[in-house]
């Protein structure tokens, strides 16, 4: 049994809910005051999850909306800490989560391309070699002083794209990134994705493109209010994911009957 | 690696910084780009500001109130142009973590080198100015002598304060975004409670202990001594002053460690 790269020892995440009044200083001091200052409360969103990934393996992570996806990719990243557990990975992870983060809307592309690659632990003169790179793959060669805010949505999650894979990570962790662009880039995205599919890359990816998943992961982990509901072949899970929401489809046409 | 709750140590600290010190040098370089980012004069702007400052307090200090400093503009700009690094780095750096939200919390990125960035940034503003304040000093027939081996030492004092106490003031402000407009506030009191504008013989003998106890005036009045006394600053006090800044720094960053995996929520 090889190394797991990523390893995740019985994980919950609480995250806290809160109102939006809280920011204000007097208001919490007048709450307080006054007895009805409520604590706040926790809502779990990962439950009790353990997971291990081993080297070169490509992980689907399906389920609807609100069960958990993001904040997995974020928990494994080392972007949010679990409240509960442990989280271990070996290797360089890049992460392209949402749109736009890690970019300084005032600072031009080029810079930006800079600083991100600094920041995903590259040297800032491979970051300048590797510039004109970027800026072809994400076709914004036109666009190199200006600044990011200027772009459109789906150019910047094409500059996103475009350096997240261009620094050669261990593990790369995508959310959604394949809804992004027309359908022009998703070609090129995929083309480029295959190429990590060949080596020794470990991809962990969020889709709700479930014949992507189906065709391109080994295995897909089903997630269902933050725990796991299924992990084992990405075939397997697709169709018990599909086969649980015909159901409730069905049940919920026969209670309105 | 392991990622577990985040380590509160400031020897964590260190090597972080150590880890990221290309990442750090690149937000750095960019906080000074930005500030100068469509601006005409550009650095002449961090001259400018103590410059007319000077001109300003010089006339209804020097002149209208006659406060008898001798070679005012020399005292006045000693002290003012450290203070000046001192309030830009308090100003952007309470507001760093959450002027980061395209970082903390979206992607992987340590968040304590947004409040150190301000005050090295600010740092190599006062650098870049200080040839101006040894022309005034030159100017006015004053000397430089053996004091100046000290700058590096109270600069390095001066930095860790302000790390320290922003810490602590940058982490608050996440929680509570007032901070900002206190922290202004306070400032510009503490600007009068410093001599600055004045020299602190002024200051009747029974308030002096507690105005020369602020940490703050200990540091401005070191530089009036290397630029302006051409003396040996209270050596003592400096010690005082650097060992308070060492705890601020370890108490200051084991709190934004603690509350570390709450930022990315709350901004």
């Amino acid at each position: 049994m090889p190394d797991p790269v990523v390893a995740l020892r019985n994980v919950s995440l609480e995250r806290w809910m809160r109102d939006e009044y809280a920011y204000d200083l007097k208001n919490q001091i007048f709450s307080i005051l006054e007895g009805r200052h409520q604590k706040q409360t926790r809502k779990a969103v990962l439950s009790e999850i353990d997971l291990e990934i081993t080297r070169g393996e490509k992980v689907g992570v399906i389920g609807p909306n609100g069960a958990g996806k993001s904040t997995l990719l974020k928990t494994i990243c080392g972007i949010l800490y679990p409240t509960r557990g442990e989280v271990s990975t070996a290797g360089n992870i890049v992460p392209l989560l949402e749109l736009g983060a890690g970019f300084d809307p005032d600072l031009p592309v080029v810079e930006n391309i800079i600083l991100y690659g600094v920041l995903l632990g590259s040297s800032r003169k491979v970051m300048i070699e590797k510039v004109p790179g970027v800026l072809e793959f994400a076709e914004l060669q036109n666009y190199g002083s200006v600044p990011v805010k200027v772009l459109s949505s789906g150019m910047a999650a094409r500059l996103g794209f475009a350096i997240a894979t261009d620094v050669q990570p261990d593990i790369l962790i995508l959310d959604e990134v394949l809804s992004i662009g027309d359908e022009h880039f998703k070609q090129k995205c995929r083309r480029r994705l295959d190429r990590f599919w060949q080596e020794h890359v470990t991809v962990v990816i969020v889709s709700h493109e479930l014949e992507f998943i189906r065709q391109a992961c080994d295995r897909a982990i089903w997630l269902e209010n933050g725990r796991v509901a299924f992990d084992g072949p990405a075939r397997e899970a697709v169709a018990r994911y599909l086969s649980a929401i015909e159901r409730q489809a069905m049940e919920a046409i026969a209670s309105l009957r | 690696m392991i990622l577990q709750a985040a380590n509160p140590a400031a020897p964590f600290l260190a090597r972080k910084l150590y880890r990221y010190r290309w990442l750090l040098y690149e937000l750095v370089s960019r906080d000074l780009k930005l500030r100068y980012r469509g601006s005409v004069l550009g650095f002449a702007w961090t001259l400018l500001n103590p410059l007319l400052f000077m001109a300003v307090y010089a006339l209804v200090f020097g002149v209208y109130l006659r406060i008898g400093v001798r070679n005012f503009p020399v005292f006045l700009l000693s002290g003012i142009m450290a203070w000046g690094w001192f309030v830009s780095a308090m100003q952007s750096g309470t507001s760093s973590i959450v002027d980061g939200r395209m970082y903390v919390g979206k992607t992987v990125f340590p968040a304590e080198l947004l409040v150190i960035v301000p005050v090295l940034s600010n740092c190599v503003n006062f650098v870049l100015s200080l040839p101006f304040l040894v022309a005034i000093v030159f100017a006015y027939h004053q000397h430089l002598g053996l004091p100046l081996i000290l700058l590096p030492v109270i600069m390095i004092i001066q930095a860790l304060l302000t790390v320290g106490l922003l810490f602590f003031v940058a982490t608050l402000n996440v929680f509570f975004r007032d901070l900002q407009q206190l922290i202004q506030y306070l400032l510009m009191l503490l600007f009068f409670l410093v001599p600055i504008v004045y020299s602190a013989n002024v200051i009747p003998q029974s308030a002096r202990q507690f105005v020369l106890g602020d940490p703050i005036a200990v540091i401005i009045m070191a530089y009036q001594h290397i630029f302006y006394y051409n003396t040996f600053p209270n050596l003592a006090g400096l010690g005082l002053v650097f060992v308070l800044a060492i705890v601020l720094v370890i108490t200051g960053y084991a709190t934004f460690a603690h509350y570390r995996e709450m930022l990315g929520e709350y901004l």
